[in-house]
């Protein structure tokens, strides 16, 4: 059978796998490099699109210098610290820390919404006082309604986390709630005629095995909630990977927005990885992906 | 769909126009020293004047950051910005800029605003809302400094605020003691009661200036059609001026049409042009322009950028984004000229020359 290239039933071997899946993040690099050099040889200060070596070397500052806003007093200049030390004394450090603390207390609010919806599914009274508000509540637009957000919970950091709550939390709640329906009801009547009560339905047979599918949605959400989160360290406040990108804009700081951009897109992907990784070994049984 | 609607534009005039003209873009974003602009284009008095010196001239409004952007990634040939900006923005990302126009300095218009009168001394440790590395950062600076405060002002926290939410999260979040911000969100903040103003850019005059900027490589490129674009410019700005400033029933009329450009009223335009120190006569522009006032003031925009790091983190001194100025005298480094100031242009408009 010979199959063109193109054709449903072509196998690439696994060399052209590889190059061909790397392709593009080779062809992106090399078209940025050569963009860059050649703005750079026309303009020397060029500071849009910085080569490599800046980048290195704002990230490297990034990594290794504190904040200039939290800049500590000449002192401690004369003992020279560790590379560990200096990196958990670093802005890039400050921010991520700032930025995770954000993210892993929206995440840990969105479980609640995981467990209403299930309740949602299965509750005939739960969700007929629920299900019409969040299906409205899902579609209004979070970011417009900043300035009741400010009034209900200050600048700080509550209103950036009910940021992300209100903006992710219905998603969440309505496909839990749409797995919940999916369960056949044979099995839940068949765990009811082997004596479950409703404790045991919601829990045993219907969260079970509707688990693995509802951490699939939440890892496929990470981006929404990153987006919220960006968007409102980006409104207000002091701290924060978004936060520093917003004021590096203020002066084209580009050789240290982009490794940031970078290093935010790293951690999601490991965040996901890890997610990923949970998922197959606490479910084995589960091969969606 | 403006986009849609500018692609049209384009389509037709570049139809109708068989002969190559040079075509520019000018961009402004709302404030009221530059809103005029809006107006310049919609009369058609900007068009009067590019076609007396046989040029294009497009107008496009931008929101301000975007703006500097455009401007810095040459996507743009003239924009509106203030002098810091000017500095800190293309001047030190190595894109040479002069100050064609000299249109007004922000005399009140940007303020230091506080809940429940606390005073200047007692502002260490307590929240302040502003856009971190702005005129607002540096109208706190100069009102800490003034009154010798300046140790105190490490104390203070800052929020970085979003413009455009920095009015509502002032006015709700009542343990924020203070703000720093500009017009028209001045006005909207200081309605509310107990709020008061500790410190206006009327005390600190000429500091915060709002300029037309041109690229120096269009200005100066070889065909003369740069020293064209801002001879149109100047021409047609002081007429407008002229208008603006005529005392008679045609000025509201104009002065409305203007407001049009940012969406607002004749009261609330009349009410931010009181703050604003308008030059009307391009006699007065100049000799602004031509004042020693002018590198004093310039001295301390650029101690501040640099300072905050805003010239760049490479630059090892404030004289590596050096500035010129008309009388030829330079500030820092006579290699590295990046900000220039003409007078020439508002010169050959007082001198009805254009």
């Amino acid at each position: 059978m010979s199959a063109g290239i193109l054709s449903v039933h072509a196998r690439p071997g696994r060399s052209a796998t590889v190059i061909l899946s790397w392709f593009l993040f080779a062809a992106g690099i090399t078209l940025y490099i050569f963009t860059a050099t050649a703005r750079h040889r026309e303009n020397p200060e060029e500071r849009v699109m910085p080569t490599l070596v800046q980048m290195t070397q704002g990230m490297y500052n990034a990594a290794m210098q504190p904040a200039e806003d939290d800049a500590p007093s000449s002192e401690d200049v004369t003992q020279a610290p560790s590379v560990a030390r200096r990196f958990l004394n670093s802005m890039l450090w400050k921010d991520t820390v700032a930025t995770g603390r954000r993210f892993l207390y929206s995440m840990a609010l969105l479980l609640p919404a995981v467990i209403l919806g299930l309740h949602m599914g299965l509750f005939p009274y739960v969700g007929a006082f629920f299900l019409r508000f969040v299906l409205f509540f899902d579609k209004i637009v979070a970011l417009s309604l900043l300035p009741i957000l400010f009034i209900a919970f200050g600048i700080d950091e509550l209103s950036k986390i009910m940021l992300i709550v209100i903006g992710v939390t219905p998603t969440i709640l309505l496909d839990t709630f749409n797995l919940t329906r999916g369960v056949p009801p044979e099995q839940v009547v068949k765990a009811f005629t082997l004596g479950a009560n409703d404790f045991d339905v919601a829990y045993r047979v219907v969260l079970k095995q509707i688990w693995p599918r509802v951490l699939n949605s939440i890892r496929l959400n990470l981006k929404s909630v990153m987006l919220f989160l960006f968007a409102g360290e980006m409104i207000a406040s002091t701290d924060g990977l978004a936060y520093r990108i917003a004021l590096l804009r203020r002066h084209m700081g580009m050789d240290v927005i982009i490794p940031y951009v970078l290093w935010v897109a790293l951690l999601l992907f490991l965040v996901d990885l890890s997610m990923r990784w949970i998922n197959h070994s606490l479910h084995p049984w589960f091969k969606e992906s | 769909m403006s986009r849609i609607f500018i692609a049209l534009i384009f389509l037709l005039t570049s139809g109708v126009s068989f002969a190559q003209k040079p075509t520019f873009t000018v961009g402004w974003s709302i404030y009221a020293g530059w809103t005029p602009y809006y107006y310049l284009n919609q009369s058609g008095i900007l068009k009067k004047w590019a076609d007396k010196y046989g040029i294009a001239i497009k107008v496009q409004r931008f929101d301000y950051a975007p703006s500097l952007d455009a401007f810095v990634a040459k996507n743009i040939d003239a924009v509106t910005m203030t002098n810091m900006e000017a500095l800190d923005m293309p001047a030190a990302s190595g894109v040479p800029t002069t100050a064609i126009l000299i249109g007004d300095y922000s005399n009140g218009n940007d303020a230091l605003l506080v809940r429940n009168g606390i005073a200047l001394k007692d502002l260490a440790g307590k929240k302040l809302l502003l856009v971190q590395k702005t005129v607002s950062e540096y109208l706190l600076d100069r009102a800490m400094a003034i009154n010798g405060l300046r140790d105190e002002l490490k104390k203070v926290r800052l929020v970085n605020t979003s413009d455009a939410d920095i009015a509502t999260a002032f006015l709700s979040d009542t343990n924020t003691a203070a703000t720093v911000t500009w017009k028209p969100m001045v006005s909207q903040i200081l309605k509310q009661k107990g709020i008061t103003s500790l410190f206006d850019s009327s005390k600190i005059p000429g500091e915060i200036l709002d300029l037309t900027v041109v690229r120096s490589e269009v200005l100066d490129r070889p065909d003369g059609s740069g020293q064209k674009l801002a001879k149109a410019l100047a021409g047609a700005w002081y007429e407008l001026m002229s208008q603006m400033s005529a005392t008679g029933p045609g000025t509201d009329k104009v002065l409305s049409a203007i407001a049009a450009g940012s969406q607002d009223t004749l009261a609330s335009y009349k009410e931010q042009l009181s703050t604003t120190k308008m030059f009307y006569t391009p006699q007065s522009a100049a000799d602004f322009g031509n004042s020693p006032d002018l590198k004093g003031k310039m001295a301390l925009v650029r101690t501040f950028c640099f300072e905050h790091g805003l010239l760049g983190s490479n630059v090892a001194s404030a004289d590596d984004v050096a500035i010129s100025y008309p009388d030829g005298s330079i500030q820092g480094k006579k290699d590295r000229v990046r900000l220039r100031f003409v007078s020439t242009y508002m010169q050959l408009a007082a001198q009805g020359k254009l």
